[in-house]
């Protein structure tokens, strides 16, 4: 069956970072060490300290930017990055003295605090905090916490599946095992596209092998016979149906559209904005087994100068309204339901408004355990 | 050369206070000249490489800590399999091998024959150099990214031959051959003007006066024109090869992810902050490409011509 | 009769084979310039009609022009600092004979058959745990110096070594102190190599991506611009630059190669 219903997603754990912030050329053209400081005086010519954030595509959208500026006496500097393993090794690498905040995926945030980098979330001071589904503050309380401290406060999320090609592909049930074992009656070799990621391709497989006893817990866990036998499925599927491995939203779109693949591993965000550029052919399918869900948490740097600035602005990407501004920049919900007044009812039916029933069916993103060994397992797919 | 001003203390004439210490002697001048280009090889590019072969031998510790406890377990973990030509790092090298070879072969076979018409012939000797220079100064980025929408099963390429009435055609496909194309496209002006420099050098009454006396222009070519450029076909095949045997962007784009050469590989364990394994192979690819190089040195002239993709 | 008949095919051949090249070298360039001005910018089949509109959205996105901004002085920097050090040492490398040569030319070719993964991540390492230094504008510059360092060496050392020594001698013995001799005589000579290096070693540091990405921490330049348009989509930008930096280089090459005869500093190396 296929469904237009309300899940929303974003996938950008792709294969690099780019940079694209607005740090003016002055402060880039001054000593490196110096220019934390300089931003915040060019940044903004007032006493109006400067943030810098990195993070996703959207949050560098005006809109978003101004409605956050407007309710916190801030500037911000916002970097994009396309993946949160490289916001994680650049501020390991020492770019946490540049940043104030980053916003990576959730599974990236116990990372994040066993090497250090960042502060303990202040939950308690947070006004918008107490009004987010109750499965994320559950979330917060687990995953995101190291030691019974929370690190990381969840701002939006979406649900991933696979978006097909119904000129190609005809109605059928849904489910991971698509992706590897294709469709009846349809020839797809060679026609399939997983992400170019490790941990989204493997829970992708993990998931078809029915291994959902892995995703509970606060991280997922895999045996070394169960990583075998993912590595086995995916390079058998390397081999037949895999047309690519995709890098991210822009290559998915272009991808089914050039005909490259008419299957492709996706998040709704992707299939929204082809429906709004007029592509009704292509349908998003919600595997039986249960959507993967991903959802992002911002965490704040420990050599931050303004903690309490930026946890401000953390409040603030879950207010209401500009939560909603959020929301509708990226077609993904914000964490907080109270976005839903401030979104047409046509957003609401697109992605806003999330029905809690559907919440505790997610198996939502989670940092893995043996991280290494997964890693091995997605080099010897990639090489096999 | 050396000697040229071997006059110690050669100042001929009375010069002004510093520049006279300075330039005064010849070590002193020499040590001068060396200093600006010698200090900043040895502070951006002998340093950083040395504490990388440092951190091959370190570890990395649960708070991603870097943990000098000098160990070769990095070096053994690349090639930790059964058979040891399973890890990923072995095939991946293997893989860069094979398509960095394809690639110089591509360019030596296509670019010779325009580097001898360049040589020979004066008439539009510059047009045809420009033409060739441009292209190579244009932004390899965006020449990959053309070859990204060119190739690919709904790709230009393929699109051309549907209208031709054939295909889809596979070897446009993302994959290997799309690879190859590409690297060959960024490094074909290297080896162009190396070769170009090599030709433009012989002596071409050698060659006049040996087919005069009957040689064929097979047995020409054999005997008198590849050897006297064998120098440079050397110094050129080198500067092909080892930027494609390191390349990290084409092969991402060009086939669908679907390949890891070794760059991509080191660049997948920088990103998930494995930095001491990282460093292991780049230390490896380092040594093997030292190698390859120093053995290229003996037999090349390493001309003018010179360069890298990445 | 029929040698020479064979002699003119074998030259119709070879003027043949070098359009085929030219054609290969250009294909992706004008596809790109093509695309710049397609309504579709991700595709020429179907076409769907031209438009200045991505030119429009290009000159208006001021992020994109800063990087730009960003690459151009990096690249000015870096070369001017690649030819500040490399001349010296060319000089160096051509007129004296001393320990350890034979390595120091070995360093300065280095940087050109280092991977550039290999020597960015290297770098990003060294810079933070070593030095302590955070990636950015000046990292990139010091960086890019080194990476044109060679192709400046390379062709004035070239130069240097073809260049009459005599000649320096002379206006020595006229009573011109070594410094004046080289900077009023042998200078002139080499000069259209020290440009031809500059050239080079400018228009590998703005073209350059690998050891930017890892270096130039929250400086944007283009490169590392381009490679983000790329992961969002957003190319039709990624055309419209690509092909004013082509003409801009254009002019610049066809100038140089009137002007400064580089072509001749670039083949002539032996």
């Amino acid at each position: 069956m296929t469904t237009h219903d309300d899940t929303a997603s974003g996938a950008r754990d792709g294969a690099g970072r780019g940079t694209v912030n607005r740090r003016s050329f002055l402060a880039a053209a001054g000593a490196a060490a110096t220019t934390t400081a300089l931003a915040g005086c060019i940044g903004g010519g007032s006493d109006t300290p400067t943030l810098n954030v990195i993070t996703w595509e959207h949050y560098a959208r005006d809109d978003v930017v101004e409605a956050v500026e407007s309710a916190v006496d801030v500037n911000l500097e916002i970097t994009k990055s396309t993946s949160s393993a490289d916001m994680f090794s650049g501020w390991q690498s020492g770019q946490d003295e540049q940043y104030d905040i980053a916003v990576p995926n959730n599974n990236y945030v116990p990372r994040f605090a066993e090497a250090g980098l960042v502060e303990p979330a202040p939950l308690d001071d947070l006004d918008n905090y107490p009004n987010i589904y109750e499965k994320f503050q559950e979330f917060t309380d687990g995953q995101l916490s190291v030691d019974g401290t929370p690190y990381g406060v969840p701002i939006r999320f979406g649900f991933y599946g696979y978006g097909y090609d119904s000129r190609d592909v005809p109605e059928h049930e849904e489910s991971w095992s698509v992706l590897f074992e294709g469709v009846d009656g349809v020839d797809l070799n060679g026609k399939v596209a997983l992400y170019d990621n490790h941990f989204k391709a493997m829970t992708a497989a993990a998931l078809h092998l029915g291994y959902n006893d892995a995703f509970e817990g606060d991280r997922i866990t895999l045996s070394e016979s169960q990583l075998e036998k993912v590595k086995s499925v995916l390079v058998d599927q390397k081999q037949s149906l895999l047309s690519s491995y995709i890098a991210g939203d822009a290559s998915f779109v272009k991808g089914i559209k050039k005909g490259d693949f008419h299957v492709g591993h996706s998040g709704r965000m992707n299939l929204t904005n082809m429906w709004i550029d007029g592509n009704d052919w292509v349908e998003m399918a919600t595997p039986k087994e249960g959507s993967m869900s991903w959802f992002e948490a911002a965490v704040v740097s420990k050599q931050t100068d303004h903690s309490d600035l930026a946890w401000e602005v953390i409040d603030e990407y879950i207010a209401p309204e500009s939560g909603a501004t959020l929301a509708r920049e990226g077609h993904a919900p914000s964490v907080n339901p109270q976005t839903s007044e401030h979104l047409s009812e046509r957003r609401n039916e697109l992605y806003g408004s999330i029905d809690p029933s559907r919440l505790d069916g997610m198996i939502p993103f989670k940092a893995v355990e043996n991280e290494d060994a997964w890693r091995s397992v997605w080099e010897e797919v990639k090489t096999a | 050369m050396a000697g040229a001003d071997a006059d110690a203390n050669g100042t001929r004439t009375p010069e002004s206070g510093a520049l006279q210490r300075i330039f005064g002697s010849r070590r002193t001048r020499l040590a001068a000249l060396l200093a600006p280009s010698g200090g900043l090889l040895v502070a951006l590019l002998l340093a950083p490489l040395s504490f990388m072969v440092a951190l091959s031998f370190a570890r990395i510790g649960d708070a991603y800590e870097i943990i000098w406890e000098p160990s070769a377990a990095n070096y053994a973990a690349l090639f930790d399999g059964t058979p040891f030509w399973t890890t990923p790092f072995f095939q991946s090298l293997t893989l860069s091998i094979g398509v960095a070879a394809a690639t110089t072969l591509v360019c030596l076979v296509t670019a010779f024959p325009v580097a001898y018409a360049l040589a020979r012939r004066e008439r539009g000797r510059r047009i045809v150099l420009f033409l060739v220079l441009l292209p190579f100064f244009t932004m390899y980025l965006v020449r990959v990214y053309s070859w990204y929408l060119l190739f690919g099963e709904g790709g230009v390429l393929n699109d051309l031959a549907a209208l031709l009435g054939v295909g889809p055609v596979g070897a446009f496909d993302f994959g290997i051959p799309a690879i190859v194309v590409g690297l060959a496209h960024a490094q074909f002006p290297y080896m162009l003007l190396t070769l170009y420099a090599g030709i433009d050098a012989v002596d071409f009454e050698l060659v006049e006066a040996a087919r005069d006396l009957g040689a064929s222009r097979v047995a020409v070519f054999r005997d008198v024109l590849w050897p006297l450029t064998l120098p440079n076909v050397v110094a050129g095949s080198l500067f092909v090869f080892v930027p494609a045997f390191g390349a990290f962007v084409a092969p991402q784009f060009l086939s669908g992810s679907t390949v890891l050469m070794v760059g991509q590989l080191i660049a997948g364990r920088v990103e998930s902050y494995n930095i001491a394994s990282a460093s292991a192979a780049a230390t490896f690819v380092v040594v093997l490409v030292a190698v390859a190089f120093g053995v290229a040195v003996r037999y090349a002239r390493l001309g003018a011509s010179a360069g890298g993709e990445q | 009769m029929a040698a020479t008949t064979r002699g003119r095919l074998l030259s119709y051949a070879l003027t043949g084979w070098t359009a085929v090249v030219l054609a290969f070298l250009w294909v992706p360039l004008v596809f790109i310039v093509a695309l710049s001005v397609a309504e579709n910018a991700s595709t020429l089949f179907p076409f769907e009609g031209l438009t200045l509109a991505h030119y429009r959205a290009t000159l208006a996105d001021e992020e994109l022009l800063r990087s730009v901004a960003n690459s151009f002085s990096i690249a000015t920097l870096a070369a001017a600092a690649a030819t500040a050090v490399g001349v010296p040492g060319s000089v160096a490398l051509v007129r004296y004979d001393f320990p350890l040569s034979g390595a120091f030319r070995v360093a300065v070719v280095l940087p050109m058959v280092v991977p550039g993964v290999v020597l960015g991540i290297g770098l990003l390492i060294y810079l933070r745990t070593v030095l302590d230094v955070t990636p950015g504008f000046v990292p990139t510059v010091l960086t890019h110096a080194v990476y044109g360092l060679p192709f400046v060496v390379l062709l004035v050392s070239a130069r240097l070594a073809a260049f009459d020594e005599s000649l320096e001698e002379a206006a020595r013995d006229l009573g011109a102190s070594p410094l004046e001799a080289f900077r009023d005589v042998t200078l002139p000579a080499v000069a259209p190599a020290v440009a031809a290096g500059f050239l080079f070693a400018w228009i590998r540091s703005f073209e350059e991506f690998v050891r930017a990405y890892f270096v130039s921490g929250t400086t944007d330049v283009l490169t590392t611009t381009m490679y983000a348009m790329l992961a969002y989509g957003t190319a039709p930008r990624l055309n419209v630059i690509a092909t004013l930096v082509l003409l801009v280089l254009a002019v610049v090459l066809a100038v140089a190669m009137n002007v400064g005869d580089v072509v001749g500093a670039v083949t002539a190396g032996e």
